[in-house]
Formats: structure tokens, C-alpha cells, sequence
């Protein structure tokens, strides 16, 4: 972590909602091109910390900075331009677009075309087009066999691990240098899951940051660089896989006091 | 999942079948290929010529009649597929749309007749009726599309209300807290009257066909269907571009888009607009065919007419918004025999269709009224249940085997 440049800065920070503190003060970093996983019980505000960062809710206190740029304020587009991707917990693909115009969704924030040149070939925007159509055959190769065959369908056809595959393959085309991935590995089979480890370590050879929620345990010891433990809007602890495993205090977030894990 | 349209083998019958078996989604994308639409604008441009042929040599009286007929037919197909704009692509409901239609004449029949004894040519009349439609989109939406669905739905339709109401007290300069504005007997919108007298489209000489016949329906029937075809191309390229892809990505998730980097407040606006100068642009050709702009053709009712059109077609499918509009206009003139009863036999053909295909004939998007929040209308779309899972149900239990052992296991063995 220390020789890695910093990418996502978070400091203190907090959202209130009414008397609920959702959050509570959090501060982590996350350096270039590690997978960091964000893991804690249900409830513990690790999908609003993600709504934080992505500009969805507004904070109450605190920073992220991303490279030094401040995220936390700006519109939703706007993080999205800062270069932050996200995926939805509850698998927001477009039904009525195709899996490609769903792709090519992703590359929205960095093609230039407007209304008019689309109407008279403005060569700009045949450009623009192009570099979308080139970006989505690139992206597509990491989900080959999964997506291919179903570019022209309609995204409501896809199953439902698909649709996951469809979403982590929009945000990838969307460029980003910061990664959110919400339970990309919900209502996975083992066989899905271990397919997923492998996209998601090719997605960070690609020189992606990936910030990982997930309570598949098991994957996060797989892929994470680094564990950051949440309960209750606070982080409890922080580190490497293997240490984070076997600290007390994550074991009574999740099962509560005075379980005696058997090994 | 998705029905395609195989290759067409074998028997006549069974091919029929595969097409009927397609489904609308797939007759909706058949259709919107150039290969179809061509021919089908060519084959709509010679219906004036046809019946002429007829008259010529057969004595036939109706001609006119049907090209008159024709020709409004072509104005709906325009309008429906400008609200298919805003409604269908965008999701936006707005019920104030004939405004904008009006809008259009009002302005065009001040610029081109006695009233303001102003008379302009096409080009700057066109340019006017632009900018000015374009400013009133955006007086409306500017405000209301910070607004959240059905509120921008409230405000429309109380704007298309104050419109209408506009055109009628106009007759004298407004009156605002006691100050008059404008010099008495200023006389804008003819109140009741309307404005008469509007110039004809005054066009250039080269046209063939229609030179030296500038004011005949088949010449205008022309202009609406070239509208027609212009607002279809329109609609086809914004769907295969960056623009139309998020004006459809706020339709189906709002909050997914924008994490997608569309900035949803300015694509709304731009939905909104474009659509409102579309129907402007065709206001205007209207007030020079019927020579008037008067209140009562942009009533409420018209505003329902053009959604009727649309929702039966199918919402966001162009062969839906052209077809619905035919249906719509025709229809009425074919139950003419049976007067009292036509717009209650129109009404239950609506009713039904509305029951059994609420998404329309050719669309995929559809809109019900909305349970939670009391009959207010909410676009959705059409819940398909998806494929099977890759991997079948022998999976749950390998899901327990690497719980507990802490790992990730092998891939399932499948017999």
C-alpha cells in the first residue's frame, strides 16, 4: 500500500439520515490498481458509502478525493467524468436497450456528439461512434462466449448473472480508473463465481482500481489486496485478507459475541 | 428468448406463421429498415396521383375528399412522431404537446397574414416559427423538468390550459396589474375568430409537380408526408446515436444513466425541445393549409388524440406512431354510416386494445396508470422473464460445500 500511489482518498466521512447515521466518520484509501473489498453484515452502509462516492446520495461531512479531485458535491455525471464507475447492488441494466446499446451507454461520458450531428454524418460524430463501437468489441472480449452471442437482444432476455456480467461490462467501457462494484457475485453459482474472480483480476491487469463490495467471503479472500471490515457506518478494521480473517472483532460483527469459531 | 425473423422457408402458410410468431418487437424492427421505409414513403407519395388517375378516367367525385383525408392523416403521422420523441424515447409526458402545435400556427399566421400586416417568405417564416416554439419549450421545461414524472405531466397540462385560454383573450392587449400592455385595439390572436386569411406556403417555383399549385391539398399532403418522413429519419438516427441512447436510458432507469455520465436535466430539456419545434414546424404548414389558426383546433382533446395515436401504434416505434395515426384519422371517416355510434365502437376497439396489448401494436414500452400513487400514469417497460439459469439447481448445493470449506470449489460436474 505505502510504495502505491494514492487514487481514492476518504476522509471522515458521514451521512446522516434524519437521526440514522448511516455512515459514521469513514476514512480508507485506495491505492492504483489494488482490489480493495468493502465487507461488513447487512446494513453496515457499505452500499452508501458507494452512493457517496458516486455522487447518487449527498454527504453530510467528509471527503473522497480521487487523484486529488474532490468528488464528494458534484452531480452524479460529473463523478462519472472524474473517471468513477459504478454497478448496482440491484442490477440496473437498461431492459429495452440491447446489451450493445446498453455498452455503448458506458461510453456516453467520454464520446462528443450532439443532437444535430448525428442527423448529418457530422464527421465528428461518426468519430465518435467508431471509438464507442471499437471500445465495446475490446470490453466484450473479457465476456466473450457470455455476451457475445447476445448483443442484439434486448437486455430484459438476459438471466440474470448476465445482466451482472452486462453491467460490469458497462462500466468497464466507461473507462474509468476507479472500479465500484456492488455484489457483482449476487445469485452466482460456484462455477459464475470463480469466473468472476478471474474477470475481475483481468479487469485489474487491464490497470483498473477496483473497490469490491461482496459477502461471498470466500471470493473476497480470493481477489482482495486489501479487506476493509465495516458495521454500523464504522470501519471496525482494515487489512490483508488474511489477518483481517481472524480478527475477533469481524467475527462479532458477523455473528455476533462470544462465538467460538471452530477451524 | 427474442423472436427473429428466420429466413423464410418452406410453405406460404407456415411463413406467415414465423411472421406472426416474430412478436411486435420484431415487426417493429423489420420495419424501421430502410429497405421497407423507402418504399413504403415512395408508394405514399403516388396516393394523390392514384386518385387523380381515377377521377380523370372514371369520373370518381371522392378524390379530393380523400386526399383532404390523406393529407391530415400525414399531419398526424408528423405530430404523433414528434410526442413519440418526448413521450416514447425519452419518457416524457407531456400533455400540453398541441401548445406547441398551436404555438407553431398562432405564430405563422401572425408572420404570414393581414393581422400584423406582416407577410413573410418561407425561409425567415420558418426560421420564426422555430425560435419562437423553441422559446416557449423552454419557458415550460426549463422550470418543470427539475421536476420528478408526473409533475412535469401537471405543468404541461396547465400550460397547454393557459395557452388555449391565451389565444382567446388576446383579441385585446393583456391587462396586468392595471397596466396595459401594448397600444389599445391591439388585436394578436383574433380571440374566438382566430386568425384568417393565412398566406399560403409560399414555395419556390421549381418543384415540378406542384409548381403553379400551391394551394392544393395533394401539395400539402406532400409537405406533411415529407415532414413525416423527416421526423422518421430524425427519430432513426437519434436512436443509433449517443443522444437518443440516453434520452432511452432516462426513460428506463434515471438514476443508471446518470451514473453513466448523462446529464440527465440538459437531455431532458433537449427531448422536450426538439419535439415541441417538430410539432411547431408542423402547426405552422397546417395554419397555410387551412388558411386560419383558431383556437378550437388545439383543444385538450387534440393533445389526446396525438397520445391515442402513439400509445395504440406502440410508444417509442415509428411504424406505431404512422400507423396509429391512420387508424386514428381513418377510422372515423369508415364508421361514418353509422354516425351516433362510431366514436362508441372507436372507443371499445381502444379499450380492448388498451386490455389486451396495453404496450401497443408495435411497441415494447408501455403505460398504466401507476397503483401507489392513485391513477397517475408511470412508463414501464414490459417484464419478460428472463432465460434460464446457465446452471441448474445442482449448483445450491456445491454453493454449501465451498461455504464451509472456505474456498472456491471446482466448477460443478454436469451429467
Amino acid at each position: 500500500m505505502s510504495d502505491r500511489q494514492v487514487l481514492l482518498d476518504v476522509r471522515g466521512l458521514t451521512v446522516t439520515f434524519g437521526g440514522l447515521i448511516a455512515v459514521d466518520g469513514l476514512s480508507f484509501q485506495v491505492g492504483k490498481g489494488e482490489i480493495v473489498s468493502l465487507v461488513g453484515p447487512n446494513g453496515a452502509g457499505k452500499t452508501t458509502v458507494f452512493n457517496l462516492i458516486s455522487g447518487v446520495l449527498r454527504a453530510t461531512h467528509g471527503s473522497a478525493r480521487l487523484l486529488g479531485q474532490e468528488l464528494i458535491g458534484l452531480p452524479v455525471h460529473r463523478v462519472t467524468h472524474r473517471g468513477v464507475a459504478r454497478t448496482f447492488q440491484n442490477n440496473r441494466v437498461f431492459p429495452q436497450l440491447t446489451v450493445r446499446e446498453n455498452l455503448l451507454l458506458g461510453t456516453h461520458h467520454w464520446t462528443r456528439s450532439g443532437m444535430l450531428g448525428s442527423l448529418v454524418f457530422w464527421p465528428r460524430a461518426i468519430r465518435a461512434e467508431r471509438r464507442a463501437q471499437t471500445e465495446v468489441d475490446h470490453a466484450i472480449e473479457l465476456f466473450r462466449e457470455r455476451l457475445q452471442p447476445r448483443l442484439e437482444d434486448p437486455a430484459y432476455s438476459l438471466s440474470y448473472a448476465n445482466r451482472r456480467r452486462l453491467e460490469i461490462a458497462r462500466a468497464l467501457v466507461a473507462m474509468p480508473r476507479l472500479l465500484l462494484l456492488d455484489e457483482p457475485a449476487a445469485g452466482m453459482n460456484p462455477y459464475e463465481r470463480l469466473e468472476l474472480a478471474g474477470l475481475i483480476r483481468a479487469m485489474r491487469d487491464r490497470g483498473l482500481t477496483i473497490l469490491l463490495i461482496e459477502h461471498h467471503m470466500p471470493l473476497v479472500m480470493d481477489i482482495s489486496s486489501r479487506v476493509i471490515v465495516m458495521d454500523h457506518g464504522i470501519k471496525i478494521t482494515e487489512g490483508r485478507p488474511e489477518e483481517v480473517h481472524q480478527d475477533p472483532r469481524v467475527v462479532e460483527a458477523y455473528l455476533g459475541r462470544g462465538v467460538v469459531v471452530r477451524r | 428468448m427474442t423472436a427473429r425473423t428466420e429466413t423464410i422457408q418452406g410453405e406460404r402458410r407456415s411463413a406467415l406463421r414465423q411472421i406472426w410468431e416474430a412478436g411486435p418487437y420484431a415487426w417493429n424492427q423489420a420495419l424501421i429498415t430502410p429497405v421497407f421505409l423507402v418504399p413504403f414513403f415512395l408508394v405514399a407519395a403516388t396516393v394523390p396521383l392514384v386518385t387523380q388517375y381515377f377521377v380523370d378516367n372514371y369520373g370518381w367525385t371522392g378524390g379530393e375528399f380523400w386526399v383532404r383525408i390523406a393529407a391530415t392523416c400525414a399531419m398526424y403521422a408528423a405530430l404523433a412522431l414528434a410526442l413519440n420523441l418526448a413521450v416514447g424515447y425519452a419518457g416524457l409526458l407531456n400533455l400540453g404537446f398541441i401548445a406547441f402545435f398551436g404555438i407553431g400556427s398562432y405564430t405563422y399566421a401572425l408572420v404570414a397574414s393581414d393581422q400584423l400586416h406582416v407577410h413573410l417568405a418561407l425561409a425567415p417564416a420558418l426560421l420564426v416559427v422555430v425560435l419562437v416554439t423553441m422559446f416557449f419549450a423552454l419557458l415550460v421545461a426549463a422550470p418543470s423538468l427539475r421536476l420528478r414524472g408526473d409533475y412535469l405531466a401537471i405543468v404541461t397540462l396547465a400550460f397547454g390550459l393557459i395557452m388555449r385560454e391565451l389565444t382567446l383573450d388576446l383579441d385585446r392587449p393583456p391587462v396586468l396589474v392595471g397596466h396595459q400592455f401594448g397600444p389599445t385595439g391591439l388585436n394578436l390572436t383574433g380571440g374566438t375568430e382566430g386568425v384568417h386569411l393565412v398566406d399560403p406556403l409560399r414555395l419556390p417555383d421549381a418543384f415540378p409537380l406542384i409548381h403553379g399549385a400551391a394551394l392544393q391539398s395533394r401539395t400539402y399532403y406532400w409537405i406533411f408526408l415529407g415532414l413525416t418522413a423527416l421526423f422518421a429519419y430524425f427519430l432513426l438516427r437519434w436512436r443509433a446515436s449517443r443522444t437518443g441512447r440516453a434520452w432511452m436510458a432516462l426513460r428506463e432507469d434515471e438514476i443508471a444513466a446518470r451514473v453513466m455520465g448523462v446529464n440527465s436535466y440538459r437531455y431532458r430539456l433537449m427531448a422536450f425541445t426538439a419535439s415541441a419545434v417538430m410539432a411547431g414546424v408542423v402547426g405552422m404548414v397546417d395554419a397555410a393549409y387551412i388558411h386560419n389558426a383558431f383556437p378550437g383546433n388545439y383543444d385538450i382533446q387534440q393533445t389526446v388524440l396525438v397520445f391515442i395515436m402513439v400509445i395504440l401504434g406502440g410508444l417509442a416505434s415509428i411504424p406505431g406512431a404512422i400507423f396509429g395515426a391512420v387508424i386514428v384519422t381513418v377510422l372515423p371517416f369508415i364508421l361514418q354510416p353509422l354516425v351516433l355510434y362510431k366514436y362508441l365502437i372507436f372507443a371499445v376497439i381502444l379499450i380492448a386494445l388498451m386490455i389486451f396489448r396495453p404496450q401497443g401494436l408495435m411497441g415494447t414500452v408501455s403505460m398504466r396508470p401507476r397503483r401507489a400513487l392513485g391513477g397517475t400514469l408511470e412508463l414501464f417497460t414490459e417484464r419478460v422473464e428472463p432465460e434460464e439459469q446457465e446452471v441448474g439447481a445442482e449448483a445450491a448445493s456445491t454453493a454449501e460445500v465451498e461455504a464451509a470449506s472456505g474456498a472456491i470449489v471446482a466448477p460443478p460436474q454436469r451429467e
